[in-house]
């Protein structure tokens, strides 16, 4: 038997957790833990589902409403998860579709713990920046009174008391680092400072990890004794620990500039999990592989083409090859219509495929596809 | 290069801004032409930065400084340039688009547009169609630059073009869109006159379109 296989049964053994709509949760898992590992038990991983679809189902209510409106809507928990539940009412989950809910005010909701606003759209929120002056950095501090940080435990409760057997709960999207000091400082005055004033950068550095382990404990202990695994926005779950670095500012930075100041956060906040796998948001983001990829605890990477001109994935592929080279697992996000010509060019090697489509009947087919690629 | 304006280049290739103001009064004191300091030593300088952006050798922070430098040497400049009657290039209004916050990019080709010595009319983001058209009536612009940045705000664009078409002013202004979702099979779909896909790019495009 494979080796992964048998330690992770060693691992299934001891957990008591299923979904009546996902009945092969555990060979998925299975698959999951063997895409970690560059290995492949059966047939590549696939999910099926668009990013951010439930959000986009909701984004014309949401552009109709005003800002106090929208808030409301975000801060509505018992909504926010009845929404999610009813998305996924009567749905069997295939594949390595995981149905997830994650208690979610908006990547910049790291920063918002520290006492900056939030503002909501319809699709994201984002903070306005709270460092004017340098001095308003002593101001700096976690709150886990903070109305964001009780909110996402709020979030995180109503949707616990109502998941079992139908979802899974993670947690929110946790982003430490440079994205952090540029929602305290705003993302151009942060290019700025880089030059005109990298003591108070690495100042603000120092203060957007100091306090990681503390907010992600927080909620890992939350979900673990609710007997739930570790899993967050990108719906893949472990038994053990699952974050998701990324540095989305650094498209807009030298890879030195990455080196001096986002790879010392990159190495602090791997180092307490188990499984890593880095969100690479385009081409920007992909210049600092290099650096990213010298974090031996950076397990896998998540591939975002971007949108416009660089959306079709058939120009990725030269690129996606050098990381399966390197034996750098990587999530790919592709349509449909894509699929079978980047199956033609590619051997399915660490590679866990995304894939947006209309119905089961769909799932189903691509499915056997898959299953005969070699 | 004129040795009274290679300082004034130099000194915004490497984001001086101290530099670039004291040189320019120098340049202005030993009786250059504001004009030609402009067009010698400030524009060709934020030429060679966007090329240096395209080779991938400058990035956002090191162009942003250089534009701040710029800015800075523009600003000694500006009044002469009005009191001897010096055209700019043409004149820009630029914004994001309606429900789009996203203000990097457009900045950076404001900046950009400016350093190629456009007169730049910056309405921020969030900008309805009603408020580029007042505008471009008020201000009797060359071209509307419009950003976005999320493929939700995008259509945005199309319905910027189309009030402009209805307000009967489509013949009289130039229209460029830019960001990450935009593509220029999009530009000629909505009847855009060009897509850059970048801050020097749209400072090139625009040259072209006004030339």
């Amino acid at each position: 038997m494979n080796t992964v296989v048998r330690k992770l049964g060693q691992i299934q053994a001891s957990w008591d957790f299923g979904l009546d709509n996902m009945p092969s949760f555990d060979k998925a898992m299975q698959r999951v833990y063997a895409w970690y590992e560059n290995e492949i038990i059966d047939r590549a991983p696939i999910r099926f589902m668009a990013h951010n679809a439930f959000l986009e189902s909701e984004t014309d209510t949401l552009y109709q409403m005003n800002p106090e409106q929208r808030k409301k809507w975000w801060f509505d928990a018992e909504l926010q998860v009845e929404n999610f539940s009813k998305s996924i009412d009567g749905r069997t989950f295939h594949a390595e579709t995981f149905p997830v809910y994650f208690p979610n005010l908006g990547p910049d909701v790291y920063a918002g713990l520290y006492g900056a606003e939030l503002e909501f759209g319809a699709v994201t929120s984002w903070s306005v920046p709270f460092v004017q002056k340098w001095e308003d950095s002593d101001k700096l501090a976690l709150d886990l009174n903070n109305i964001y940080f009780q909110k996402i435990e709020e979030l995180t409760r109503c949707a616990l008391d109502q998941c079992e057997n139908k979802f899974m709960v993670g947690y929110t999207d946790l982003h430490p680092g440079l994205d952090c000091v540029a929602a305290w400082r705003d993302p151009q005055q942060l290019c700025f400072d880089m030059i005109d004033a990298p003591d108070q950068v690495q100042r603000l550095v120092d203060l957007a990890i100091e306090d990681f382990e503390t907010i992600y404990d927080h909620f890992d202990n939350l979900l673990k004794q609710a007997g739930q695994l570790s899993v967050s926005w990108m719906g893949i779950p472990s038994y053990g620990r699952m974050h998701i670095p990324s540095c989305d500012f650094s498209t807009m930075i030298s890879p030195r500039f990455f080196e001096e100041f986002g790879l010392q956060i990159l190495e602090r906040e791997v180092q307490t999990m188990t499984h890593n796998i880095f969100h690479v948001d385009g081409k920007g983001v992909a210049r600092h592989l290099n650096a990213i990829l010298s974090v031996p605890e950076v397990h896998a990477i998540q591939w975002v083409q971007g949108v416009g001109d660089d959306l079709p994935i058939m120009q990725w592929v030269p690129f996606i090859k050098e990381l399966q080279a390197k034996k750098v697992p990587i999530i790919v996000d592709l349509n449909l219509a894509e699929l079978e010509s980047f199956m033609d060019e590619m051997n399915p090697q660490g590679l866990f495929l995304w894939v947006a489509t209309e119905n089961e009947q769909e799932e189903l087919e691509i499915l056997k596809r898959i299953e005969r690629w070699t | 290069m004129d040795q009274t304006l290679e300082p004034i280049y130099k000194a915004v290739l490497i984001g001086d801004k101290d530099a670039a103001t004291e040189n320019v009064q120098a340049a202005l004191d030993a009786g250059k032409d504001a004009g030609v300091i402009l067009q010698k030593s400030l524009i060709p300088a934020m030429e060679k930065v966007g090329q240096l952006f395209e080779a991938g050798e400058y990035y956002v922070p090191e162009m942003l400084i250089a534009a701040r430098a710029m800015q800075a040497g523009l600003g000694l400049l500006k009044p002469l340039l009005v009191d001897s009657d010096v055209k700019p290039t043409g004149k820009v209004v630029i914004g994001t688009v309606k429900g789009d916050l996203h203000d990097i990019g457009k900045n950076l080709v404001a900046m950009m547009l400016e350093g190629a010595g456009f007169e730049i009319h910056d309405l921020g983001t969030d900008v309805s169609p009603d408020k580029f058209i007042a505008a471009i009536k008020e201000e009797n612009v060359d071209i509307l630059a419009m950003s976005a940045l999320l493929t939700t705000t995008m259509p945005m664009m199309e319905t910027t073009i189309k009030a402009v078409d209805e307000a009967g002013l489509r013949d009289v202004v130039k229209i460029i869109i830019g960001g990450a979702p935009v593509t220029t099979e999009y530009a000629q779909k909505i009847g855009a006159d060009g897509f850059a896909p970048d801050a020097s790019q749209a400072a090139s495009m625009s040259k072209r379109l006004v030339g």
